[in-house]
């Protein structure tokens, strides 16, 4: 499993995925800096420089808005990482000679797997904090809970790339990142929406709301993260939308719900390892 | 089951892909004992490679079972020491030859203390040694394949796995297989190679099998199957005549045409003395040709529909 694993990092650092992942947080982390850099130092129309206070909320605001956008680039990231590992590599041939090796299926998806969320969640964790040390240096500010943040932001990653994987057993790689990207997509979807049923105090759209945080738990993820991000006085201020959309939690989801999703990865990924192991080369 | 000694025990192994379709493979039951350099042969379509993709647990038997070395086909440990080189081969374009080979050293289980030095002989028997730095994704097909054969014989596989094993290579890189596969015989090695290049089975194989629609339609060695010889061709280096009639006739049915003598239906053992007789008599011999029918001619009457 380990030399799985270990050859599954060096193949994601070749393939050209980890100086791609680089030079581009350097590039975000660079903007960032500059974007934060300018907001602390604007002027009303009238030439007021902008309040402490305001500084804070609107960079409170744009931090999780960022994390939003971050949160897209993790799924995706997740999703086309995963996508080719099993099916298209197998009948591509690359997999023939290694499956034909003394190990078993099981291992080998284990050790994929165990790879790719440990290269998802150093990537998540450096490009995160990089943007949140960029935030602190030019406007001083630093959310409530970065950790606990940048931890479900990992998980909501780890999720799609577990369904990813799962998909990959049978699946071309185009089809299994889309129907995972598009899984994560109706999750967020079906969180805004379940969001009106809160705030209308809708049983039904409640209740939609956690049955798709129970089949894909990406939105619970989110709303996790953005209940980290959130400073008290912000909470459920939503950029002026109130408790409405995806930008704001007056209560995050309860803690059974990440022990329900990591429950929930491990059993796709178990799946994934028993559908692999039945399927053949 | 057989023997548990066997490089290869199978009872009644089958493959059936869909329940209303023919099998691809069906109750193949087949004993390859260690040591042997065995020739799979069909046409393509015939199940050639499911067969072998059942062995090296690649693919679930629908039905059967089957033994590498008397442990189960189901589990990995089955695999231990067996190399295969598939027909359809692909390595990773982004490693060289050297961390291609050194991933598998390390899946196989060759210690760490020798895996260079084991790295080292697999590149130089298949002629990569110079090019063990660069990237594969920058190798022909040819020495892609040779890579291949390269990671099947990692680590002194006691059964190697051998997936039309010249379909990439130029003829000179024919005869580099053609010595390692004699190389292998000559250290005990078991070699099961699926082909359809009957020439090269030929020069090779201690055993052959014919596969044709998922059944074997004939097992055995090569004389075995292919049949004794039916004669010989003596070619003169002058114009023959009644004296060679004469000299042969003892031997067998005595055919004259020009400087050659067709002489059929002679045992192998009589060969030297026909010569003998041939030259008593002050002829001289350019060639002695046996007339025997070739795997080619046997396969194709095998592989013929109304057989």
């Amino acid at each position: 499993m380990l030399t799985i694993a270990l050859d599954t990092i060096r193949e994601v650092s070749r393939r050209k995925f980890a100086p791609a992942a680089i030079a581009l947080t350097a590039l975000v982390t660079i903007l960032t800096g500059w974007g934060f850099w300018s907001l602390a130092r604007l002027h009303t129309a009238n030439g007021r420089p902008l309040s402490f206070v305001e500084v804070r909320s609107t960079t409170a605001f744009l931090v999780i808005f960022g994390a939003f956008l971050f949160s897209f680039v993790l799924a995706f990231g997740g999703a086309i990482i995963s996508a080719p590992l099993l099916s298209t590599d197998l009948e591509s041939g690359l997999l023939l000679p290694v499956l034909a090796r003394p190990i078993s299926r099981v291992s080998f998806v284990a050790g994929k797997a165990a790879a790719l969320i440990v290269v998802i969640g150093i990537y998540s964790a450096v490009t995160a904090f990089l943007q949140l040390f960029a935030v602190r240096l030019t406007t001083g500010y630093v959310p409530p809970h970065p950790f606990a943040a940048v931890g479900a932001l990992w998980m909501l990653a780890t999720v799609v790339l577990a369904f990813g994987l799962a998909l990959s057993v049978q699946l071309p790689a185009l089809a299994s990142s889309l129907i995972a990207v598009t899984a994560f997509g109706v999750s967020w979807m079906v969180g805004v929406v379940s969001s009106f049923g809160i705030a209308y105090h809708n049983a039904m759209l409640i209740r939609v709301g956690i049955l798709s945080q129970l089949l894909v738990p990406t939105d619970a993820m989110w709303r996790f993260a953005v209940y980290q991000l959130e400073p008290v006085a912000m909470l459920g201020h939503n950029g002026g939308f109130g408790p409405l959309g995806p930008f704001s939690v007056v209560s995050p989801p309860p803690i059974a719900m990440v022990w329900w999703t990591v429950a929930w990865i491990a059993v796709v990924l178990t799946v994934a390892a028993g559908a692999f192991s039945r399927r053949d080369a | 089951m057989h023997s548990n000694k066997a490089a290869i025990d199978s009872l009644q192994l089958t493959k059936a892909y869909r329940s209303n379709d023919p099998p691809a493979v069906a109750d193949l039951t087949l004993k390859i004992e260690a040591g042997c350099v065995f020739g799979f042969l069909g046409p393509n379509g015939a199940g050639k490679t499911t067969v072998l993709k059942m062995l090296l647990g690649l693919t679930r038997p629908s039905s059967g079972k089957a033994l590498l070395f008397g442990r189960p086909i189901d589990r990995p440990h089955s695999r231990e020491r067996v190399g295969y080189l598939p027909e359809l081969f692909r390595y990773p374009p982004w490693l060289t030859p050297r961390e291609v080979l050194d991933y598998h050293a390390a899946l196989a289980g060759v210690p760490h203390a020798g895996r260079m030095t084991e790295i080292e002989r697999v590149l130089s028997m298949v002629g990569l040694a110079s090019r063990a730095a660069d990237r594969t994704g920058t190798f022909s097909k040819g020495m892609q394949q040779r890579l291949g054969l390269a990671v099947a014989l990692l680590g002194h596989p006691r059964l190697v796995f051998l997936d039309e094993p010249t379909s990439a290579l130029d003829p000179l890189g024919r005869v580099d297989v053609r010595d390692i596969v004699r190389g292998l015989r000559d250290e005990s090695t078991t070699v099961f190679i699926n082909s359809h290049l009957l020439t090269e089975v030929e020069q090779l194989c201690d055993r052959v099998a014919f596969f044709r629609k998922g059944r074997i339609v004939a097992d055995g060695s090569i004389d075995g199957i292919v049949g004794s010889s039916r004669g010989v061709r003596i070619k003169l280096d002058t114009q023959a005549n009644g004296v060679a009639t004469n000299a042969l006739r003892a031997f067998g049915q005595v055919r004259i045409d020009g400087d050659t003598i067709a002489l059929s239906e002679i045992t192998t053992a009589q060969v030297p003395d026909a010569v003998a007789a041939l030259v008593a008599r002050g002829m001289r011999i350019r060639a002695v040709i046996p007339l025997s029918r070739t795997l080619e001619q046997r396969f194709l009457e095998l592989m013929d529909d109304k057989c």
